[in-house]
């Protein structure tokens, strides 16, 4: 069954996995790409497999992901922000459901991608579609070379196939149409030499309605800023622990006056 | 006149602070006689420990860095690192090398830094004044063991040459003596064998010299030297542990 | 040079290189763990060198041969590992050496967690390591500013052959920003004479720490001590915001934490609460004459950091009770959020 998400992004397959290297913006792609998806059908699962670095992981965003239904997968409680490498034994289960779509939201570069290999048994027989997110601003994917070597160290590394780019080149806050329209003449090249098509391109909502999307011919998946830094103004998910519930003020103590 | 004996360039001309029947100015005086026949001074780098050799670079007569104690292998292995082209050496007691610094020499040895290091064993802390060392005999009294070294208490003396001969990376380890005119000899010539590895980049060197503390064992400079061979040599037997090529 | 998105990690990485770092010595700590294994791929392609330690005391003491043979070096780590390069950092301040160690600092005591913290504020800019010395510390609060720092921080290790110490909180460490490198501005620093090179065709150099004579160490510390007050004299960095004007609340914080004040500054404008940030950039030397003179125009102030109130002693110190001063305080990780601060000062305010 095919299903279509966002602006005519195609999808047959019913576990998607992304990888790439650190920073490409793996876990904002993966929740709103979670996110949009669970619009179209249902059940809809996200397990976090960040097991390399215990910042900006998608599990920060478990209230939005949970408020639309998704279910979620990663250490709770205690072991929220442990510096462990923690795959729950729900991850095996979820895999091996035989319905329902999953997403993993795969930690960064090939240390990140190992995690793959280890869960061979549960994914063998599985139909997946492995996204190599793509941000050509970073270092190491900033040239084809670059990202060609970085596309076999992942392969190597998760003993997988990646079936197509996600394109997702920005700047954050610096990004123009430019650094969009470049990124995906490069991307064409990286796609042309390493035979991976672009399957989609995740573009920020704000920008997506400047753009002249003839210089940017693929389907589009919009993309909200999920992940803030703690100073944003009224953020979605602002980065660090959200409840204070057992944290005791410490400060209002009046201190010495002159 | 011919002169048959004279200062190798490689010490100045300064009276050392060592002890009456204290190794350490002969194995100075080996470094630097090496260090002069090979033609090595001009591009050498010694690393003082902490320990009674810590002013070692007050006699010797090239460039000398200082490091904390235990740590000479780490400041050796920055030194090599940043400038392959220096001969580089560590001198180290037993506190320093087998002790505090275990950790730096192992993996110094480890990771196969071509570097020398100068292990000088005489199962003893000197500079604090007496106290037990890893390398100290059983039984043997120091102010921190007054009743002798009890094994079952702190374990049996460490032998780092047998310790570190057992690492998989090849590297030239030796153990010999300077309490017999046959084992000054024989010293000259492996410290010559360590440099010359690593003038030749071959692999890290390490050559344990047992040596006496007639100040703190307490005896004279001839009975220390009897004591070195009667206590000493039978724990600590004197052969090459380790050759490159020769690998286990 | 077009710009890089990078994260903090690894643009303090790439700034080492840009500044002309030729070598690293490391080992693993999170949440700074992206600067050695950066490097480890970036140095080698630069003709530099990466070498893993085996302990943060390997990795300091490293750093500090490396040092006295003129290069270039730096190491990192965070908070628990920052402890033991501090034996390393003492030898390195009492030989005169310049080095650059960065501390992305995680919160504590102890093991403690793997979150931001400003709690490591005492250890860098009061000693950490023993004796008389202190260290140039520097503290940005974007991925940019840590680029601009750390390039700069060798130079300033270079021209007062001290430690010179970078510290981030986790977020400066793991958040991405796009950045840039900007081409270096060329600083008249004097020759590295000192190094040890090997003595072909000079004197023997000796680099030590010992002094057995106590007048001798004396005079090594007033020289020390002279050289601190050349650094209070000439390299004060501080950056104020909407302090400019009669002031209901001087807000006083550095790093991420005065990002978040910046927003809560912005909160109070639309009600009509003027407030003003004072971000000290360089932790020591401390801003003091510009706090002192900002908090004039001032009725209160409030210092906001991710610890129990460390930089809140030096800006007791400064303000010499002349202004009641307020605190704020987050740790084991959490982060101040804008509102809390902005609802804090709503009340201080009004009181």
């Amino acid at each position: 069954m095919t299903i279509t998400i966002g602006n005519g992004v195609e999808l047959d397959r019913r576990l998607f996995a992304f990888v790439g290297n650190y920073g490409s913006g793996k876990t904002e792609v993966a929740v709103n790409f979670t996110i949009a998806l669970s619009k179209v059908v249902k059940p809809v699962a996200i397990v976090d497999m960040d097991i390399v670095n215990p910042y900006f992981r998608c599990r920060e965003a478990q209230e939005q992901l949970e408020n639309e239904g998704i279910e979620t997968i990663f250490p709770k409680g205690e072991y929220f922000w442990a510096d462990l490498p923690i795959i729950l034994p729900q991850v095996k289960g979820v895999l091996e459901r035989k319905n329902g779509y999953v997403v993993l939201d795969v930690g960064g570069e090939d240390m990140g991608a190992r995690i793959l290999a280890s869960l061979d048994d549960s994914l063998k027989e599985k139909d997946a579609d492995y996204l190599f997110v793509l941000n050509l601003s970073r270092p190491f994917t900033d040239d084809v070379k670059g990202c060609l070597e970085t596309f076999k160290m992942i392969e190597d590394a998760g003993k997988i196939r990646l079936t197509g780019i996600v394109l997702n080149t920005h700047l954050l806050l610096d990004t123009t149409p430019e650094t969009i329209y470049n990124g995906y003449t490069k991307a064409r090249e990286v796609a042309e030499k390493s035979r991976l098509p672009i399957r989609f391109v995740s573009i920020e909502k704000g920008l997506l309605a400047k753009l002249d999307m003839s210089q940017v011919p693929s389907p589009v998946l919009p993309l909200e800023r999920i992940m803030r830094h703690p100073w944003d103004m009224k953020p979605v998910c602002r980065f660090g622990p959200k409840e204070l519930t057992k944290a005791a003020d410490l400060n209002q103590k009046n201190r010495k006056k002159s | 006149m011919d002169i048959v004996f004279q200062r190798p360039e490689t010490l100045r001309e300064n009276t050392t602070h060592y002890c009456p029947g204290c190794t350490h100015g002969i194995i100075h005086r080996q470094v630097a006689e090496v260090l002069d026949e090979l033609g090595l001074r001009e591009r050498t780098v010694g690393v003082a420990p902490v320990g009674c050799s810590v002013l070692a670079y007050n006699y010797f007569n090239c460039d000398f860095v200082e490091a904390a104690h235990g740590r000479a292998p780490a400041m050796a292995t920055g030194i090599k690192r940043s400038r392959p082209d220096l001969i580089v050496f560590t001198y180290q007691g037993d506190g320093d090398l087998a002790s505090i610094g275990m950790g730096e020499i192992v993996h110094a040895a480890n990771r196969g830094e071509k570097i020398c290091v100068i292990f000088v064993n005489n199962a003893i802390y000197g500079m604090t004044g007496g106290q037990m060392a890893p390398t100290t005999m059983p039984g043997q009294i120091t102010t921190t063991s007054p009743k002798g070294r009890d094994v079952n208490e702190v374990g049996y003396p460490l032998r780092m040459s047998e310790l570190l001969s057992s690492l998989r990376t090849p590297a030239f380890i030796v153990r010999t003596a300077v309490h017999t005119p046959k084992g000054m000899i024989e010293t000259k010539n492996y410290i010559r064998e360590a440099f010359q590895n690593q003038v030749d980049n071959k692999c890290f060197s390490l050559v344990e010299v047992l040596s006496t503390c007639p100040t703190n064992w307490g005896l004279n400079p001839n009975k220390a030297t009897e004591w070195v061979e009667k206590n000493m040599v039978p724990y600590y037997p004197l052969k090459v542990f380790k050759r490159p090529g020769e690998e286990i | 040079m077009a710009k890089k998105l990078m994260k903090g990690n690894e643009a303090i990485g790439e700034a080492a290189i840009h500044a002309g770092c030729t070598h690293y010595f490391g080992y693993p700590i999170t949440p700074q763990t992206e600067i050695a294994e950066y490097l480890a791929k970036r140095l080698p392609e630069v003709g530099g060198v990466f070498l893993q330690a085996e302990s943060e005391l390997g990795a300091a003491n490293m750093i500090y041969g490396s040092a006295c043979t003129g290069t270039r070096v730096f190491t990192s780590s965070s908070s628990p590992g920052v402890s033991l390069m501090a034996e390393a950092m003492s030898y390195i301040a009492g030989s005169d050496i310049p080095a650059v160690f960065v501390n992305i600092m995680r919160a504590g005591p102890g093991l403690g967690g793997i979150l931001p913290s400003q709690a490591d504020y005492f250890q860098a800019v009061k000693g950490g390591g023993h004796g008389d010395y202190r260290c140039l510390v520097l503290a940005p609060s974007t991925v940019q500013e840590a680029v601009d720092l750390m390039v700069d921080a060798f130079d300033l290790a270079d021209k007062y052959r001290s430690p010179v110490m970078l510290v981030g909180d986790g977020m400066i460490g793991q958040m991405m920003e796009p950045v840039e490198f900007k081409p270096r501005k060329q600083v008249a620093l004097p020759p590295k004479d000192w190094a040890t090179t090997g003595c072909k065709g000079r004197k023997p150099n000796v680099i030590t720490s010992v002094f057995m004579d106590p007048e001798v160490l004396h005079q090594f510390n007033l020289k020390l001590g002279a050289k601190y007050e050349e650094m209070k004299k000439h390299e004060v960095r501080v950056e104020t915001y909407k302090c400019d004007r009669q002031m209901d609340l001087l807000l006083v914080a550095y790093g991420t934490t005065a990002r978040i004040c910046k927003t809560s500054i912005d909160m109070l404008d639309e009600l009509g609460i003027k407030a003003g940030l004072l971000r000290p950039i360089t932790l020591f030397p401390y801003p003091e004459k510009e706090l002192y003179a900002t908090a004039k125009k001032a009725s209160k102030v409030l210092v906001v950091e991710m610890s129990m109130g460390q930089m809140l002693e030096d800006v007791e110190r400064i303000l010499k009770g002349e202004k009641p001063i307020e605190f704020f305080g987050r740790t084991g990780g959490l982060i101040p959020a804008p509102e809390e601060v902005f609802d804090l000062a709503k009340k201080l305010v009004k009181k």
